[in-house]
Order: structure tokens, then C-alpha cells, then sequence
């Protein structure tokens, strides 16, 4: 006779919660990332706030020059820009807080208002082309890993070829080839030094990169039994890959756009720096660190200013993004199950 | 293995084909400008822009541009307008310069981030991993071209610790060689040192936690020898084919360390076409920096299958 | 009465986790004598696995407490160095896991990873001795041809082979004490009783004292001498093999030995009605082609996973599909339900063939078939309520919507056993086999007709078996259902079946009533698969073992 006892209805050890609650509580727990995630809210706040100071306070523009202006300090006169071209250095409060860091090089711009709306550009730039090569690199991996065969060797094979180059070249390549002439493709007119162009460039680069992780997991859900329930009870593709597929890759997402926007600043730097990324008149950190490369040995603050705020924003973006994958995905760094207690019996499966 | 080998060489020639259309269609078509014009350079005048023209093709069909543009490059045959110097010949001189600096840095970021990698893994969770795991964070977050001038800034103009800027030849002097270049391996070595360390401490925690591992102990093996011959051994494999893509994408970033300390090398070239929007170098460096890192990634990956038996054995496991 | 080789008092394990302090063994003391098989026994969570791990050290970490005492011999475990505690892996005691395939390293030959354990003891053995010794140690355990196998690396070998190769590496510097974990758990039954033989052999010739850890009590029965019952960390029982069998003192063990189900046991009388044929199968093809080639890649040769299968299921019956891993069968039931698109032959459904259908006549199809899933952690979308999972189909057949949805489903929820307000839980926090009954539930969101359950129990405790066999049984009742149920388990199968058919290699070898199956088998094949299944009834397994010779 078969005792069959009475259906356990046991209740979890913790209280009923979603996995988006779970990660956020231990997101909670990482004082570090949240530390630098204020940091960079700061950051983000201070370039937003550009057009305030601008006008408020240092009542100029990140592009107009005071070359031949004197500022009145108490009384004495400075030059903004000396005779042999030497800017005017850190004034903060003294002049009103207008040249609060000083001046740049011969041209006499305000640095002050220089650095932050070259932190909105940076930003700026850095947001939207993650954003694209995020949306894009999601798109072609789903595509890719669901319907496989001939779809995924096409997207493959063309994620191959912009993997081949160097990231960096192929983005200078670009950069030249559309800085000069801008983009023309049918209906869509781009000048050269709208700022779309470096946007769609960095965007475009890094596509690769996210989309070949994203689509090897899209591979491995794939196998799952609960895709195939999806197609048992008539689920057609649409819907297994964005019902089924994609709020499992919502992690990964998250995790590669944090870090795709830290990638994406430094990238726009460089690029920024080297002539073939931002144009004028829009400014960005690293025109800044370029311009102010030329006058190193004289005016220092005007190479480390935008160089060290840029370090910092992507540092918080860094350990910010590095907090987030450990709470949405703990495979924490000392296992503590042990394989002794999952000691489950397996079926065999073909 | 012989049928792998095989294969990823035409896959391989593919690409190379591949990227050498994408170059073309990158430097003469998507642009919005006449490609004469663009290769002339600041110095344009109409008799110039005309010869330009005739000599490069663009009147004719893009399949024929194509072959052309190709023909010159790789025969040699590319002359820069505003250098007047013919490209191919100054990038060849420029070669042990670029060279010495990516192979200088990855040494010492081959054996920096393995090294940090493995002690973070190791003492995972304690002080030292901590501060190692801050280091990385902090190599990864640096602007390179900033980290170089500021280097070059602080530590050979205002102190004179370092010579400031130029390249020495190995065969000159072999110190000075490699004073010149330690301030650049560590400015390029950095970010990659970050990433690194980092790639492979989480490669060996989880390679702590497989079975293979259990079983080692197991049968009495020292601590010591669970770390190294199971747990480093099969996490580095990874850190293999990632070496692989990093070499060869090398070249970017040496552009602006190289720039910065003036070490006359391929990436110094770059940097000064671009300042002077001087298209045919650039072309030529993008076109050669692209095959190489084709190359070198196929000949990676061919090392990768010989050290995984699985893919050696003929086991089709891609 | 000889000493005790190995002495166990008042163990007790506790990890620290994240969700607190999980004291996995709770006080167990028990001894190991010379030359026994002691067979540890319980379901997951009992602690067994802890507790073995535990001997040699394997479970030590700052998250870890170990309390009490583990001797061998006169020297103290728990409280030895590291150094100690190596000396005794491997040397002492050695080890065996459950996954040999995952439990060797990849990239070493297995020779070398047999040597590594002579040389990690007998460090002035050379490399060229090892490997000798290493040729001999895979030739005693049965591996044919070692001198050429011990240059293979772990994925050339069968898993069989590899199970035989780790019982070597750990008997390597011939140990007291073999300590083996779910040894058997990861084979197919055949393979699984060649090992199990291999163990007895050992145990028999050398008069190596085994312990045993397995949740499996058909294994217990085969090879125990002496047993341990655990569960949620204690020794609930202990005795002689005969004893635990035949007079249980405690209820767990009882329950334990009720819910395990026999080969040899004819099921309850079910219902039988002449019915006509809900689904007939007719020769069909699914073969899966291996390409290779240097550029292009060509077809080389073929996974004949199901090769020419035909068979009909009645209205109301359970037709119990039976095979090893290879056999095909997880392939046939997706060929089927049209999952996987058949090469050839034909598939009628009430009649109406359903091979070739586009997808949209294929959708109204699909409320009459459906499918419950082997596991029960991947058959659920972790990102999902509950409530949404069950509630999909119905949706997707826009059989309803909002609060009448939501209201079918609660039914739902509450007829498989579980409640209402499980609605907008996560899968995550529910239990193996609540989550087995989610997966029930939504394969009966449509009221389908036919059910095809794809080793619905195997990934479960054995006490929890019963519960959703039952639930599947009366659910068969209430709603007329007709069950596929495919399995590996000869027993389970002939438990819930009317019919039986056995499957090989991809094709049915034998089909026909469930008893005539089991109990008159007529192809080898059959008889080969029924003469492996351990059974529960140690006196009917020396009997066995008596009539084949002690083979």
C-alpha cells in the first residue's frame, strides 16, 4: 500500500520577491558601487547644468574668446591672455566666478564653462552611441542566435568583417572619411560636424562586440524547456524571442550597456582627441585634452582638468556597472552550495 | 585539426577580401565629397586634383577603383601628397619604432595582469584582492593619450626622470632604448593590465568551482599545485584567444602614446596625417593594420585549437 | 569484532549563505568496519554528500563550521592541517564523484591525471613508472585496451569507461577506504550495473571497506551490506541490509521504501476500455545530419536519433515509452508534437495527419497536444510569474482574458495542488516538485486531449514521485486524458502504463501490454534492460545475482 503524503506547500526561506527586487536589495548592500554611482549623478548634474553657470555666473560661451579683455579684480587689471599668449590661471571666486579655472590658451575661453559643456557633449555622445550599439547589437544577436542557419552565418560573417579591424582605426577611418564631408545616404543629410556623426560611428563600432556575447547566450536559452514550451502551445517566433528570450537577456543588456557607455566616452576621446571625433564648435573632453596638449608644459590644468574629470566619470560608470553585475547575476566569488546537497538524481535525456 | 587549419584559412582570405572592399568603400564612397579633392589635402590645386584623378581612377567603375586602389597599395605605389614622401616606404621605417612599443607593453602586461589576476583569485575576498581589484578598475577607466601626456608632463619635462620623447634603436644602445620606452609600455600596458587581471581572476574562480578541481584535492594534491597545474591552466586558455584580438588592435592606441612621445613609428604617422587630413597614409595604415590583425587572429586561433584536445582530436565541437 | 577503520561521532556541517545558516548535517555518528559496503541513503538535502565530503576535508572554507569528530584509524580529521589531510586523500582514503565527465580535467590525457595521483604521494616515483602503473590500474577495472586508452584525453572515453577510469585513479595508492558519491547516479542503468558489479568486485577481492552515497535504494539493495538512513541531516535509521529492507523502525524509512516503485511489481488493475486510436504513428524519420567539409560543409553521416518508429496510442490509456540515453525517445516525442520537423512518415491525429501542416493549421492543433517537461528548473521561464506561465497558452489561444483569466488559471493552480495566491509568485521560489506541478498545469491550461509527459519525475526526489504520479493518475481520471510517458526508468514506466513500448537505438523493439513487457519480455534488448534494473529486495537480488553466477 502506497502512503502518499500530503502535498507540500513549503514556503520559501526569504519573502516573496521578483529577481529585479532581489538585485536591487543587493545592489543595496555594495556601498562602492552606489558611492561612485553618486559620483557620477554629481558629474552628470554639474554638465547639465552648463547653460546656468554659462549664463549666471561666468556670463559667457564655451566658444566665445576674450583674447584682448582685461578682468577688474579688486581694483587691479589682468590680462585674460598675457602678450606672449599665456592664459590667465585659476581665478575662482575672485572675478565673480568667471575664469573659475581660467582661461584656455590664446584664445581666452572660460575653462570653466568649457569643462562642462564639453561633459555634456562627452556624455551626450556617450549615452546615445551606447544606446544604438546597444539596440542594434540586441536586434542582430536575437536574430542570430534564434533562427540560426543562414541568418546567423550572414550576421556573423558581417560582425566578423567590423571585428576585423581594430576598433580604433576603423572609428578613426570613419571619423576622417565623414568629418570632412559629412553623411549622405539617400534621404538622410548629416554636415560633418554634426554631432550625430561621432554618435553613429562609436555606435556602430562596438556592435560587434555586444552582439556576439549576447547572441552566444541567445544560443543557449535557446535549448531551454521553456522555449520549447513556448512553441508547443503555438508561440510563434516574434514572440518566443521578445516574450521568452529577451527578459532573460535583460541582465546581459543592462551589464553591457553600463559598461558600453564608459567604452564609449573613453573611444570619443580619443578620437576627440586625435581631430576625428567631436568638430567644432561642439566641444568634449577630449578636443579639450588635445587643445590643451599644446600648451602642457605652460598651462598644465588645461590638459589635467578634462583629462581627470573624464577619468572619474568613467571610473564611477566602471564600478557602478561592476556593483550591477554582481547584483543581477551573483554567481558570488566564494560558491557556498556545495555540489554535495544538489546530489539529484538525473535523468537521461536524448 | 589539418580539416580546421584548413578552413580557417579560407575563412580567413574571406575576410581579408571583406575588409579590404569595407576599406575601399570607407576612404571613396560613403563620403560626401570628391575623393580627389579629399586626397589632395590642404595644398589642392585643380591641376593636382585632375592628376589625382587619372592616376587613382576615380573616373572610372568602383570595381575598378577598387582594383586600382589595391594595385597601389600593396605595390608600393602610394605617394602622400602633403608629405611628398611615399607612404609604404615611411611605414616600413616605421616599424621597429611601433614594434618595440606593442610587444614591450605586452610583455609587461602579459605578466602584470596574469600575475595580479592570479593573486586576486587566490585570495579572493581579502585586502589584497581588493586593492588589485581597484588597480584594474582604475587602469581600465585612464584615457591612454591623457595618461601619456600626463606622464610625459610630469615625469620628463618638469622633473626630467625620463628622456622626453624620441626612439632609440636596439642596436644603438639598448639602454636608452629602453629608456625611451619604458614611460610608453607602461602608458599602453596599463588598461590592458585592468583587464587582465580581471579576466582571469574571474576565470579561475570559476574554474574553483568545477569538479575537476574537487577531484584534485581529492587525490591529495598540494594547494599549491590544484592552483597552478588545474585551476591557472585551463583559465588561461581564454586569456590566449583574448591576447589575440588585443595585439592586433594595438595599433590604435599606440597612435596617440606614440604621437605624444614622438616615437616616430607607424602610429606617430598616423597621428600627424590626421592632424594634416593627409588621406592616403591613413588608407594605407588602416589597410595594414586590418590584415594584420586578420593574421594574427587567424594564427591565434589555429594555437587555440592545437592547446584545447577537444578541437585537436577532431571532436566538431564548434 | 575488528576495529573500526573509521570512526564518525557527532558530526555536524553548517555553511553560512546568503540567506543565512544552513546546518546541512545536524549530529551524525556512525562507524565503517573492515572489508563492508556501508550505503548512505536519502533524498536531496539529507546531508549525505556533506557528510562524505566532509571526511576528507573537501567541504573546509571560512563559510564552513565542522564540529565533532571524523577518525581514521587514531588520527583525527577534523581538526587535521592541511598537510595531514593531504596525506590521507588518495593514499588513505580515496575518492569517487558523480559526474565523471565534469570530474576530470579536459585538457589532460586521463593517464596523466591517474599518474598525478601516484605522484602526488610517492614523489620518488618516476614519470615513466607512473604511467605503467597507471596502464595497470585502467586494465584491473575492466577498461579493455589500456595501454593504448591511457593516452586518451576524458571526453574520448563512454561514460561508463570514465566512471571505471575514476574508481581507478582514486584506488590508485591503494586506499582503506573507498568513499563513493551517487557513483552511478549520471549512467544509464546498464552501465550502471556493470559498475555497480565493479564496486562489488573490488569490495569482494580486495576487501575494501566502501562507503556508499546514493539516493537510490535499488543500488542499496545490490551491493549494501550495512545501511544509514538520513534525512534533513540525522541518521534517522540503521541496520543490516536485510533489516532496513524487511523491518523499517522509522516512518521516513518506511516512507522512503513505499514510494519506491518495483519492475516487478505489477501495478494497480486500471480501468481498461476498448477505445479507438487518439494518435497513430506510422514509420516516421527523424534524422539529424553531421556535417562536415572543408569549405562547404557536407553531409557525412547521419544521428539516426528516431528511424522508422511506429506505433497508436488509444483514448484514455498511458503508453509508457521506454529507452536509455541515445535511444531517441526525447526526440520522437518533440517529432511528434511537430516541434521538430519529421524527415518522413506520418503522424495522424484523430485521424487527420499533421505532418506537413503549416504553422497556422498547426496552431488550433496544438490546444490538443501538449508537453510536461523533465526539468523543472528549465521548463519554467525564471523571468516570469507563475500566474503569466500558466495563463501563456491560454492567451496565445485567446481562449481568455484579464480577470476571467486569471481566474481559470487560480482553478488551475489549485487542481495540480498548489493555491491562488501563487499567482504572482516566481519559479524560483518553488520547490522541484511544486514547479513539476506548475509545468502540469499549464500543459493542462487547454484541455488537451493527449499529454506527453517527457520524463516528468526523473529530476525528482523519489517521495516527491509519488505525489505527481498520483496527481497525473487522477488527473487522467478527471479529465480523460491520454498520457505518452516517456522514461528511462523501466519501474516508474510499468507503474502508470496500460502499455509499454521500449525503444533502442531509434527504433521500438518491443511493445505490448505493460506486464507482458516486464515480466515476458521477448527481445534481448528488453530482457538486457530488465535484468540491469536493480530492485529494491535484497533477497531478490542475491537470488539474481545467485541464478547469473555471481557474474
Amino acid at each position: 500500500m502506497r502512503v502518499a503524503p500530503q502535498p507540500n506547500v513549503e514556503e520559501a526561506a526569504r519573502a516573496a520577491a521578483g529577481p529585479w527586487q532581489l538585485a536591487w536589495r543587493r545592489l543595496r548592500r555594495n556601498r562602492a558601487a552606489l558611492a561612485f554611482g553618486v559620483l557620477f549623478v554629481l558629474i552628470l548634474l554639474v554638465s547639465l547644468a552648463a547653460p546656468i553657470w554659462a549664463d549666471n555666473v561666468a556670463h559667457t560661451g564655451p566658444n566665445s574668446t576674450h583674447t584682448l579683455q582685461k578682468l577688474e579684480v579688486d581694483g587691479e587689471k589682468r590680462e585674460v591672455v598675457n602678450p606672449s599668449g599665456r592664459p590667465i590661471g585659476p581665478q575662482w571666486f575672485e572675478a565673480g566666478g568667471r575664469f573659475f579655472v581660467g582661461a584656455d590658451g590664446r584664445l581666452g575661453r572660460d575653462e570653466m564653462v568649457r569643462l562642462m559643456y564639453g561633459g555634456r557633449t562627452s556624455l551626450l555622445v556617450g549615452f546615445s552611441a551606447a544606446l544604438l550599439t546597444t539596440l542594434l547589437a540586441t536586434l542582430l544577436g536575437l536574430l542570430a542566435g534564434y533562427y540560426r542557419g543562414w541568418t546567423d552565418a550572414l550576421i556573423s560573417r558581417a560582425m566578423d568583417v567590423i571585428w576585423a579591424f581594430p576598433v580604433i582605426l576603423l572609428a578613426i577611418a570613419l571619423g576622417l572619411a565623414l568629418a570632412v564631408g559629412g553623411l549622405k545616404i539617400g534621404p538622410l543629410e548629416l554636415s560633418g560636424s554634426s554631432i550625430w556623426i561621432p554618435i553613429l560611428i562609436i555606435g556602430a563600432v562596438f556592435v560587434p562586440y555586444m552582439a556576439r556575447p549576447i547572441r552566444g547566450e541567445v544560443l543557449s536559452l535557446r535549448e531551454k524547456e521553456f522555449v520549447e514550451a513556448a512553441e508547443a502551445q503555438g508561440a510563434g517566433p516574434l514572440r518566443v524571442m521578445f516574450g521568452e528570450l529577451l527578459p532573460n537577456l535583460a541582465s546581459t543588456i543592462i551589464v553591457f550597456f553600463t559598461l558600453g557607455v564608459a567604452n564609449a566616452m573613453l573611444l570619443e576621446s580619443m578620437l576627440s582627441f586625435l581631430g576625428v571625433g567631436v568638430q567644432a564648435p561642439n566641444t568634449s573632453w577630449g578636443t579639450m585634452v588635445g587643445s590643451g596638449f599644446q600648451l602642457i608644459t605652460s598651462a598644465p590644468l588645461l590638459t589635467v582638468l578634462p583629462g581627470t574629470l573624464l577619468l572619474l566619470t568613467v571610473l564611477s560608470i566602471n564600478v557602478f556597472g561592476d556593483g550591477l553585475r554582481d547584483a543581477l547575476d551573483p554567481r558570488s566569488k566564494l560558491r557556498l552550495e556545495l555540489h554535495a546537497g544538489a546530489a539529484e538524481p538525473e535523468g537521461t535525456a536524448v | 585539426m589539418a580539416r580546421f587549419v584548413v578552413r580557417r584559412l579560407f575563412g580567413m582570405v574571406a575576410v581579408l577580401f571583406a575588409v579590404s572592399v569595407l576599406t575601399f568603400l570607407i576612404f571613396n564612397v560613403i563620403p560626401n565629397s570628391d575623393p580627389a579633392l579629399r586626397m589632395a589635402g590642404k595644398n589642392a590645386t585643380p591641376t593636382l586634383v585632375h592628376n589625382i584623378t587619372e592616376e587613382w581612377g576615380f573616373d572610372e567603375s568602383l570595381p575598378q577603383q577598387y582594383v586600382t586602389m589595391m594595385g597601389k597599395i600593396f605595390s608600393g605605389d602610394v605617394i602622400s601628397y602633403e608629405g611628398r614622401e611615399n607612404v609604404d616606404e615611411r611605414i616600413v621605417e616605421g616599424i621597429p619604432a611601433t614594434f618595440s612599443l606593442c610587444l614591450g607593453a605586452a610583455v609587461i602586461w602579459m605578466f602584470f595582469g596574469i600575475l595580479f589576476g592570479y593573486l586576486s583569485a587566490v585570495r579572493a575576498g581579502g585586502l589584497l584582492d581588493r586593492v588589485l581589484t581597484i588597480v584594474a578598475v582604475t587602469g581600465i577607466s585612464i584615457p591612454v593619450f591623457w595618461l601619456a601626456a600626463i606622464l610625459l608632463n610630469y615625469l620628463t619635462y618638469q622633473t626630467e626622470i625620463f628622456p622626453s620623447g624620441g626612439y632609440v634603436e636596439f642596436g644603438e644602445s639598448p639602454l636608452e632604448w629602453v629608456e625611451h620606452l619604458i614611460l610608453p609600455w607602461v602608458t599602453m600596458a596599463i588598461v590592458y593590465v585592468g583587464i587582465y587581471s580581471r579576466v582571469l581572476r574571474s576565470n579561475m574562480l570559476d574554474a574553483m568551482n568545477e569538479d575537476y578541481v574537487r577531484t584534485a584535492r581529492a587525490k591529495g594534491l598540494s594547494e599549491r599545485r590544484v592552483m597552478t597545474r588545474h585551476v591557472l591552466r585551463n583559465s588561461l586558455i581564454p586569456i590566449v584567444t583574448l591576447f589575440g584580438l588585443d595585439f592586433g588592435a594595438l595599433i590604435g592606441g599606440a597612435i596617440a602614446v606614440e604621437a605624444v612621445f614622438s616615437l616616430n613609428g607607424i602610429g606617430q604617422y598616423a597621428y600627424e596625417s590626421l592632424i594634416n587630413t593627409d588621406l592616403p597614409p591613413i588608407m594605407a595604415i588602416v589597410l595594414f593594420g586590418a590584415f594584420f590583425i586578420v593574421l594574427f587572429n587567424a594564427f591565434v586561433d589555429i594555437a587555440y585549437a592545437w592547446l584545447d584536445p577537444r578541437i585537436r582530436l577532431g571532436e566538431e565541437a564548434r | 569484532m575488528s576495529e573500526a577503520l573509521l570512526t564518525v561521532d557527532d558530526l555536524r556541517v553548517a555553511f553560512a549563505t546568503q540567506s543565512g545558516r544552513v546546518q546541512a548535517v545536524d549530529g551524525v555518528s556512525f562507524e565503517l568496519r573492515p572489508g563492508e559496503v556501508l550505503a548512505i541513503v536519502g533524498e536531496s538535502g539529507s546531508g549525505k554528500s556533506v557528510t562524505a565530503q566532509t571526511i576528507l576535508g573537501l567541504t573546509r572554507s571560512h563559510n564552513t563550521q565542522v564540529e565533532g569528530s571524523i577518525k581514521l584509524g587514531e588520527q583525527e580529521l577534523v581538526t587535521a592541517s592541511q598537510a595531514e589531510l593531504r596525506a590521507v586523500r588518495g593514499a588513505r582514503v580515496g575518492m569517487v564523484f558523480q559526474d565523471p565527465m565534469t570530474s576530470f580535467n579536459p585538457v589532460y590525457r586521463i593517464g596523466r591525471q591517474v599518474a598525478e595521483a601516484i605522484r602526488a604521494h610517492r614523489k620518488e616515483v618516476s614519470k615513466d613508472e607512473a604511467r605503467e602503473r597507471a596502464i595497470e590500474l585502467l586494465d584491473s577495472v575492466g577498461i579493455p585496451g589500456a595501454e593504448r586508452r591511457v593516452d586518451d584525453y576524458p571526453h574520448e572515453f563512454s561514460g561508463g569507461m570514465r566512471q571505471r577510469a575514476m574508481i581507478a585513479m582514486a584506488l590508485a595508492l591503494d586506499p582503506e577506504v573507498l568513499i563513493a558519491d551517487e557513483p552511478t547516479t549520471a549512467l544509464d542503468v546498464t552501465v550502471q550495473a556493470q559498475i555497480l558489479a565493479l564496486l562489488e568486485r573490488l569490495n569482494r577481492e580486495r576487501g575494501l571497506a566502501t562507503i556508499l552515497i546514493t539516493h537510490d535504494l535499488g543500488v542499496v539493495a545490490e551491493v549494501a551490506d550495512r545501511v544509514l538512513v538520513m534525512h534533513e541531516g540525522t541518521i534517522v535509521e540503521r541496520g543490516d541490509l536485510d533489516q532496513i529492507f524487511y523491518s523499517p523502525d522509522d516512518p521516513y524509512t518506511r516512507q522512503l521504501l513505499d514510494a519506491v516503485v518495483r519492475v516487478d511489481t505489477a501495478a494497480p488493475l486500471r480501468a481498461r476500455r476498448e477505445s479507438e486510436p487518439l494518435l497513430e504513428v506510422a514509420d516516421l524519420v527523424k534524422h539529424f545530419p553531421v556535417k562536415r567539409g572543408l569549405l562547404v560543409n557536407r553531409e557525412v553521416d547521419r544521428v539516426r536519433a528516431v528511424d522508422g518508429v511506429s506505433f497508436s496510442v488509444r483514448q484514455g490509456e498511458t503508453l509508457g515509452l521506454v529507452g536509455e540515453s541515445g535511444s531517441g525517445k526525447s526526440t520522437l516525442s518533440r517529432t511528434i508534437l511537430q516541434l521538430l520537423e519529421p524527415g518522413s512518415g506520418s503522424v495522424r491525429f484523430e485521424g487527420r495527419e499533421i505532418v506537413g501542416l503549416s504553422r497556422r493549421r498547426l496552431q488550433p492543433l496544438r490546444r490538443e497536444m501538449q508537453m510536461v517537461f523533465q526539468d523543472p528548473y528549465a521548463s519554467l521561464n525564471p523571468r516570469k510569474r507563475i500566474g503569466q506561465i500558466v495563463g501563456e497558452p491560454l492567451r496565445l489561444q485567446g481562449e481568455a482574458k484579464g480577470s476571467e483569466l486569471r481566474r481559470q488559471v487560480q482553478e488551475l493552480l489549485d487542481r495540480v495542488g498548489l493555491s491562488a495566491e501563487h499567482y504572482d509568485r516566481f519559479p524560483h521560489e518553488f520547490s522541484g516538485g511544486q514547479r513539476q506541478r506548475i509545468g502540469i498545469a499549464r500543459a493542462l491550461a487547454l484541455r488537451p486531449k493527449l499529454i506527453i509527459a517527457d520524463e516528468p519525475v526523473s529530476a525528482l526526489d523519489v517521495s516527491i514521485r509519488a505525489q505527481i504520479l498520483d496527481l497525473l493518475s487522477e488527473l487522467q481520471a478527471d479529465f480523460g486524458l491520454t498520457y505518452i510517458f516517456v522514461a528511462h526508468d523501466i519501474g516508474v514506466v510499468r507503474q502508470v502504463s496500460d502499455r509499454i513500448a521500449v525503444m533502442h537505438e531509434g527504433r521500438i523493439v518491443e511493445e505490448g501490454p505493460a506486464d507482458a513487457v516486464c515480466e515476458r519480455p521477448e527481445n534481448d534488448y528488453t530482457r538486457k534492460l530488465l535484468a540491469a534494473v536493480p530492485i529494491p529486495d535484497p533477497r531478490e537480488a542475491r537470488a539474481r545475482r545467485e541464478a547469473a553466477g555471481l557474474a
